[in-house]
């Protein structure tokens, strides 16, 4: 039985335009000192929204970017749609409760008569719907699987929220987060010029700890009780570095690598400053850093097929690359292991 | 016209705009031990200490400042 599969290609899809600081601040009445803020505490200059910021509209479902960044990374792979026999999307942001975004992302790209599974999960829901897909390849339940993550959070943004006066804990998510898709075709079997999928693991450590990010199913401006999103930025600061790290060693030491075999790396992407934070704690200075936080903003289960799509186009083969993503709502640590074929 | 003359008027700032229960005592404290604290305030902070002077102040040099104290001197010795 083989031991190996492939990750064949990976794809993306932003909606809109790029939406800097200064128009995201202008939209939402915050001024220059707000500017300043972002660029020194945050660190991420643009990010992409599915809401029309003119208009309040949203312009862009979950399906929508889920269809593009599918087609593309089939296209990328060479793959039919008629070849895929297994699809797997991650998402906090479904367009729906039911039918999934899965079931309604395979019928638009033509992919049917195939299990279609949706994963409920945050920043780690790539590297879940990763693992789960590795695991049902090497078990044999198919041969040539959809990856798909994303979210769209713009229906969490009330723009005619006064920042001023949110708790810090909802104040945040406004600059933090972005919206996108990504995607990526994976094989049973070693296939020339493509990745290795080494390892993929999650793991919940959350027992006994708060939830580090809240979402609730409704948006912001209905009436409840609660906010419907939330983040415990002191507990990510806090928590973030150390768990990454262990993710890093945790690899190394399953699959027996050295810091010094690793030719890329792909860390959490929390913002472009907390990002840099946990770059430097990681300690792996020959390694190269696979990002896009900062243009993107955290694209939550998308933003990890954003960097593997940007370190798929340098893996050479036998070079060795790790990714890791922190999920701060109930704790959950991941990573992943590539190497270049 | 600055309703800020005094450090007691800025204590009083931080203790309404902030919700933080300082003292004065607090103020010579380096921001990592003032209980509470953290980067978001910063920018309230500032934000309500240009309410007050009716003074534009610069982010980037309240940032030299570690302590309440040093932000406030910022604020007023323009």
């Amino acid at each position: 039985m083989t031991r190996t599969v492939s990750v064949l290609s990976a794809a993306s899809a932003l909606p809109g335009p790029t939406v800097d600081n200064a128009t995201l601040g202008r939209r939402l009445g915050m001024d220059r000192l707000w500017e300043q803020w972002v660029d020194a505490f945050i660190g991420t200059r643009t990010r992409h929204l599915a809401v029309d910021l003119d208009s309040g509209e949203i312009r862009h479902t979950l399906a929508d970017l889920a269809h593009q960044a599918g087609s593309r990374a089939l296209d990328a792979a060479g793959v039919t749609p008629e070849e895929v026999d297994l699809v797997v999307l991650g998402t906090a942001t479904p367009d729906r409760l039911m039918p999934t975004t899965a079931t309604v992302v395979a019928d638009r790209l033509g992919i049917d008569g195939v299990p279609a599974y949706q994963l409920q999960s945050g920043c780690s829901g790539a590297v879940q719907a990763l693992a789960v897909t590795r695991s049902l390849l090497l078990g044999g339940t198919a041969r040539t699987a959809l990856v798909l993550g994303g979210d769209v959070v713009a229906r969490f943004y009330d723009l005619t929220a006064d920042l001023r006066k949110l708790p810090p804990a909802e104040f945040v998510n406004y600059v933090l987060f972005g919206d996108g898709v990504g995607a990526a075709v994976l094989r049973v079997g070693e296939v020339a010029g493509a990745a290795a999928l080494r390892s993929a693991f999650t793991r919940l450590v959350g027992l006994g700890r708060e939830p580090g990010a809240t979402l609730e199913w409704f948006g912001p401006t209905e009436d409840r009780n609660r906010p419907a999103a939330t983040e415990d930025y002191k507990a990510i600061e806090r928590h973030v570095p150390d768990l990454a790290a262990e993710v890093v060693e945790e690899l190394l030491g399953e699959l027996g690598w050295a810091r010094d075999d690793l030719d890329y790396v792909l860390p959490p992407q929390l913002s472009g400053r907390m990002t840099a934070l946990i770059v430097e704690r990681l300690k792996l200075p020959q390694a190269t850093e696979v990002s896009c936080v900062a243009e993107t903003g955290n694209n939550g289960n998308g933003i990890v097929f954003l960097q593997l799509e940007r370190a798929l186009a340098r893996l050479a083969g036998g070079q060795r690359a790790l990714g890791v993503s922190i999920e701060s709502s109930k704790w959950i640590k991941s990573g992943f292991a590539l190497e270049g074929l | 016209m600055s309703t800020l003359r005094s450090v007691h008027d800025f204590v009083t700032l931080v203790r309404d705009e902030l919700g933080l229960p300082i003292e004065e005592s607090d103020l010579d404290r380096h921001l990592d031990d003032v209980a509470g604290w953290d980067s978001v305030h910063l920018l309230a902070l500032c934000s309500a200490l240009e309410r007050a002077t009716g003074r534009s102040i610069s982010l980037p040099a309240v940032l030299t400042a570690d302590s309440l104290g040093g932000i406030y001197a910022t604020a007023v010795d323009r």
